[in-house]
């Protein structure tokens, strides 16, 4: 009760601060900057779900101990020193000072322990929390020293680098006022976040997914370029291009039509930065559907001209690749081979070859006396249903291969995917999220007994596609016990071929990210490879 | 409108919305696909069929239509109207942020509207046979045939990006970012009003008083504005509230195009999204809506009527159901 | 076939546009030998190519040809519209005969579901459906079918009730007609000549009902060949490649006009009176 008070009487006077602020000290903070983007989330509490925790640090509110920089390398953040046992499982960090959050409360240990054991206590045992913070990191226990203002995070298990896990959206820091377990926080925290990073929210409408954000005036690291940030919701690409140019915005990320991106681009008035991202394109494949059969896999591959799509369906917004992780990283993807590279005949040879032929003379061949009809399920991001409008195309006109598009929304496609109603999914994901491939890789590894396969009865698999490949489970096991960097990355690219040799999946491409700007109102937006960080105090207003 | 009558059209309004609400609730229990499951997949998880059932439980999904349907109309009653799946806010006050909105373009178009159809309709009514007539009834023509959603984006193609003049998509306060949207709806609707307004002028030319009026030599300017379109107009009036009720219910695809933040757009996404306390919240609004603007129109109409029975015999007087609702539809589809 | 001659020299307009309406309707038949390219090849290296002496229309952005594409078009538009328009007559006539013959709780109860479909905005309610049962064309007539019918219904039972106490049918009733007989014989030749002339007019609307529909997403799936839905494609393209949705809509708007101008001079043929 008494912390409560003390909270409340501390929000009291931020807010008198604020409210007196704008009159006295705030001249800094006149600009406003008008940012359209995407909006995947209407929470911003990193223990709701893994959008809402990226929302917080897309959005400038939420920070976490450390950031990734565009290299992979790891930076600083709230934590300043860090020091790590020799057995790797006791990590010790230390907290910066003098960091407060934007209701002025100090981020101090203490504060940061109690995000962090809120964290991971909601979401093991709420049902309304699923971010999955402790899929990253084995937590055995979580303490705060204040006298020397540190942080002791032991695991259970050897941990290489631990300060690139925590560089992961769910371990954000938010003020939770010593509440660790939210009990007595009703209604959670989804839009009242309070937490360290430049801006701090200051209202958001759900329905139209639409906010205000103010500068935070504590933030620690320097002064906040914009006094108010207005973030609307754009859901189309050429939408968010259109008001860039009619000047209603004056910021916005991933304009993923071609054309328009190319409009923008031969414009002196916006500035255009494109960087190779983390992420690729693809279509998951169900091998428990008609996609179990391995010629009809190996035809679909040879049959679909990716350069093609990467460079004209999509204009460059991805880059043709072998290997399911982007060349742009540090895995030498040119030791891959690809057995299955385009080739149109040999792809309906194959077919013929092996008596997948069409037997009843209706254009659509048949397997097992059945018309092949692909059931490819996709939605409208990041032009992941131009490639599967190219992909139905190419496969029905060329090789005889019917498809059946479903455009969804992501939601909804998530929900089929995990039910298996699927032979093709669209998927656009981040690879090496916390700094390598563990997790990602995790959607092909079949586990010890199967252990890994997602169903309702095991939830916490991740395998969705049923990929079941010895091969592939051993190397990940291997990867998974070394702590050796060499090695590690070595048996990543060994991964990547064999699930190129089983057509596993079919990649699409490495996306692209863009953060467009109307450069006479805005500097310094710059695209990070890591599309955690849209919004950073890099950006500020053109002199 | 008597007591007994007012009464009845009550009586009405409830048995159409008890009507309509059942139908919608039926259709989405009907309907494929688990709302819980997508309910888990907001958060981009599905947990297991043990605790997709205690949900299903815990929401009563296991119940029988009926006492489902009981359930959701009685917590209506008390102003629960549930929670919406995809964005997790009562659906009451997701649908109450976006009535204003909707409520504004709908007037807005309303009055645009009105500004095109009744110049032109009195012109071409007056000027009956001539140029002016034939370009008018051109133009109501056209307005008739085209697609709503074609105009709009033919208009954001022009004016919004080609010249520049006004936002292409409605962010921000003010009326400039309504103003597109509000003209595409406006277009359809005034080819029909303006067609109305001509009937309406003509007929009234052809009453007796005007030929006697002309036969007493009295100017032409003061019959055509002291009495042919007072008489012709005033029905209108009572039009424009049942057009005002579809409008709230029709600008599904206006508000899409240019990402309106208004019921109809909500209305989409709600569909897209298959959820369906949001659908049935929204069509059981939409219908309160309509039927008390339609009863309220009714009863002014009331009012109007008395003086109007001597001259306007040609305008369906309180059979609003057949001629007016020509343009009663103007706001659909 | 003299008569036949004259009455089409008689009522120009009405004839005019009727040979319009059949060039439509030839042009959705013979698609194939009329449109110059596949409509669903799609030339990926030919994406979004402005119009030209070899894509009359430009290309789309999986290089089809737009202008194959459009003339397409017409055979899902149209046959979804008429489809859809004689799926609301029947619903609607059939209905609204019963009930105008029969009365009693077989009119209330048709007539009280008229009621509440009528005091709805209609669109409103087709979204809803539409979007419930899933998207696909088939479902887009079914959910304006059932928000349309009403009309027809009305119109068939004020026009049965009109003749049903007459003299002749009195007469059948005493002889001993069947009431199928009845209704096949007397109600149905009186009623349709009304109806048919509304169903005729109602072509145009329906057709951009449809195409709003899918539209929305809620009609006509990719990759077909549907006016509205290229329109909607189109959308996304509007700063590069506005040929995308200028033609689809002038394709709508042309065969809009066309229906509505033939129904209108089908009413002036049968109904002098109204100019």
């Amino acid at each position: 009760m008494k912390k409560l008070k003390k909270a409340l009487a501390a929000v009291l006077a931020a807010a008198m601060v604020m409210s007196v602020s704008p009159v006295t000290s705030m001249a800094a903070f006149d600009d406003t900057l008008n940012f359209g983007c995407y909006v995947y989330s209407t929470s911003f509490d990193p223990a709701a779900y893994q959008n809402a925790a990226w929302q917080g640090v897309r959005w400038g509110i939420t920070e976490c101990l450390f950031k990734f920089n565009d290299d992979m390398s790891v930076e600083p953040l709230l934590c300043d020193t860090y020091e790590v046992s020799d057995d790797k499982m006791t990590w010790t960090f230390h907290i910066r000072e003098g960091v407060q959050f934007s209701n002025g409360d100090a981020c101090d240990a203490q504060a940061v322990a109690d995000s962090l054991n809120r964290l991971f206590y909601v979401c093991a045992n709420s049902d309304d929390y699923s971010s999955t913070p402790a899929g990253y990191i084995d937590m055995a226990s979580i303490e705060a020293d204040t006298d020397a203002n540190t942080v002791t995070i032991v695991t259970n298990t050897a941990v290489a680098d631990l300060t690139a896990t925590l560089c992961f959206p769910f371990y954000s820091i938010i003020d939770v006022y010593g509440d660790t377990t939210d009990a007595e926080h009703e209604g959670g925290y989804a839009t009242s976040v309070i937490a360290t990073g430049p801006y701090a929210l200051s209202s958001f409408d759900a329905t139209t997914k639409s906010g205000t954000m103010v500068a935070n005036e504590y933030y620690w690291k320097e002064e906040v370029p914009y006094g108010t940030v207005n973030v609307t919701f754009i859901e189309d690409d050429s939408t968010k291009a259109m008001s860039l140019m009619s000047g209603l915005i004056d910021l916005t990320e991933n304009v993923t039509t071609s054309s328009d991106l190319a409009t923008l681009e031969a414009s002196d008035a916006y500035y255009v930065s494109q960087s190779s991202s983390l992420r690729s394109g693809f279509a998951y494949i169900n091998m428990d559907g008609i996609l179990g059969n391995d010629t009809l896999r190996q035809a679909i591959r040879m049959a679909i001209d990716s350069t093609t799509m990467c460079e004209i369906t999509v204009g460059g917004m991805y880059t043709a690749g072998v290997g399911i992780l982007p060349s742009s990283l540090i895995y030498e993807d040119e030791d891959l081979d690809n057995p299955y590279a385009y080739d149109l005949e040999a792809a309906v040879a194959l077919l013929d070859e092996a008596g997948i032929v069409d037997t009843d003379g209706d254009g659509v061949r048949e397997l097992d006396g059945e018309n092949i009809n692909l059931n490819y399920i996709t939605y409208n991001n990041r032009c992941l249903s131009d490639f599967a409008a190219a992909i139905q195309s190419t496969l029905s006109q060329y090789l005889g291969i019917g498809v059946s598009v479903n455009s969804t929304d992501s939601d909804t496609e998530w929900m089929l995917m995990q039910s298996g109603e699927y032979d093709l999914c669209d998927s656009n994901w981040t690879t090496v999220g916390t700094g390598d491939p563990t997790a990602f890789l995790l959607n092909w590894y079949g586990g010890t007994d199967g252990s890994n396969f997602y169903s309702t009865e095991n939830p916490d698999g991740t395998n969705y596609c049923n990929y079941d490949s010895d091969e592939f489970d051993a190397l990940y096991e291997q990867f998974i016990a070394s702590t050796d960097t060499d090695e590690r990355n070595a048996l990543v690219v060994e991964m990547e071929q064999v699930l190129v040799n089983d057509c596993a999946v079919l990649l699409h491409g490495y996306y692209n990210s863009t953060m467009i700007s109307n450069a006479s109102k805005v500097t310094g937006a710059e695209i990070a490879t890591f599309d955690y960080y849209w919004l950073s105090t890099d950006i500020k207003p053109a002199e | 409108m008597s007591k007994k009558q007012l009464g009845g059209r009550l009586l009405q309004i409830v048995i159409v919305l008890v009507g309509i609400s059942f139908l919608t609730f039926a259709l989405t229990y009907l309907a494929p696909g688990d709302p819980v499951r997508s309910m888990y997949a907001v958060n981009g998880t599905i947990p297991s069929e043990a605790v997709l059932e205690a949900t299903r439980e815990e929401m009563g999904l296991n119940d029988p239509l009926l006492v489902q349907y009981w359930n959701w109309l009685t917590g209506c009653l008390h102003g629960d109207f549930g929670t919406s799946y995809s964005l997790k806010t009562p659906v009451l006050t997701l649908l109450s942020s976006r009535l204003l909105p909707t409520l504004k373009l709908a007037l807005l178009s309303l009055l645009m509207m009105l500004v095109i159809a009744v110049p032109l309709g009195m012109i071409s009514a007056v000027y009956r046979g001539s140029v002016a007539d034939y370009i008018i009834r051109g133009y109501t023509f056209l307005g008739v045939s085209m697609p709503n959603f074609w105009v709009g984006l033919l208009l954001a193609y022009y004016i919004g990006m080609k010249l520049g003049w006004l936002p292409v998509i409605s962010i921000g306060t003010g009326i400039k970012p309504m103003i597109l949207p509000a003209l595409t709806l406006a277009f359809p609707m005034s080819a029909k009003y303006a067609r109305q307004v001509r009937t309406a002028v003509l007929e009234e030319l052809n009453q007796d008083y005007v030929s006697g009026a002309r036969a007493r030599g009295i100017k032409e300017s003061r019959i055509l504005w002291r009495h042919v379109f007072p008489n012709s107009l005033l029905p209108l009036i009572t039009m424009l509230g049942l057009s005002l009720g579809s409008l709230l219910g029709g600008t599904a695809v206006v508000e899409v195009i240019f990402s309106y933040p208004g019921l109809g757009s909500l209305a989409v996404s709600a569909i897209s999204s298959m959820d369906y306390p949001l659908i049935q919240g929204y069509v059981l609004w939409i219908a309160l809506i309509y039927m008390v603007v339609n009863l309220v129109v009714d009863l002014s109409y009331n009012l109007v009527d008395p003086r109007m029975k001597k001259n306007t015999p040609s305008l369906n007087r309180g059979s609003k159901r057949n001629a007016p609702s020509g343009a009663v539809g103007a706001g659909q589809s | 076939m003299r008569k036949n001659l004259e009455f089409l020299k008689k009522h120009k307009a009405f004839t005019v546009f009727a040979l319009l309406a059949i060039a439509l309707a030839l042009v959705a038949i013979f698609a194939p030998y009329i449109a110059p390219y596949d409509p669903y090849e799609a030339i990926l290296t030919d994406a979004l190519q402005a119009p030209s002496s070899t894509h009359w229309f430009g290309t789309d952005k999986l290089g089809r040809d737009l202008f194959s594409r459009v003339i397409y078009g017409s055979r899902i538009s149209l046959s979804s519209a008429l489809i859809l328009v004689a799926c609301i007559f029947v619903v609607g006539s059939v209905l609204g005969i019963l009930a105008g013959y029969f009365g009693g709780w077989v009119d209330a109860v048709i007539m009280r579901i008229a009621d509440m479909m009528i005091s709805f905005p209609g669109m409103v309610l087709a979204i809803a459906i539409a979007g419930i049962l899933g998207a696909s064309i088939t479902n887009a007539v079914i959910a304006i079918t059932a928000v349309s019918w009403t009309k027809y219904a009305r119109l068939a039972r004020s026009l049965v009730l009109k003749i049903k106490n007459c003299d002749y049918i009195a007469a059948a009733r005493v002889t001993g007609s069947t009431t199928p007989h009845i209704l096949y014989t007397y109600l149905f030749p009186n009623v349709m000549p009304t109806l048919m002339v509304t169903a005729f007019t109602d072509i145009g609307s329906m057709m951009l009902e449809l195409a709003g529909l899918s539209f929305l997403g809620f009609g006509a799936q990719a990759p077909q060949a549907e006016w509205g839905l290229m329109l909607s494609e189109g959308r996304s393209y509007m700063q590069a490649a506005p040929w995308m949705m200028l033609y689809p809509g002038l394709a709508i708007l042309v065969t809009v006009v066309i229906f509505n101008l033939l129904g209108d001079s089908l009413r002036d043929v049968l109904d002098p009176r109204d100019e």
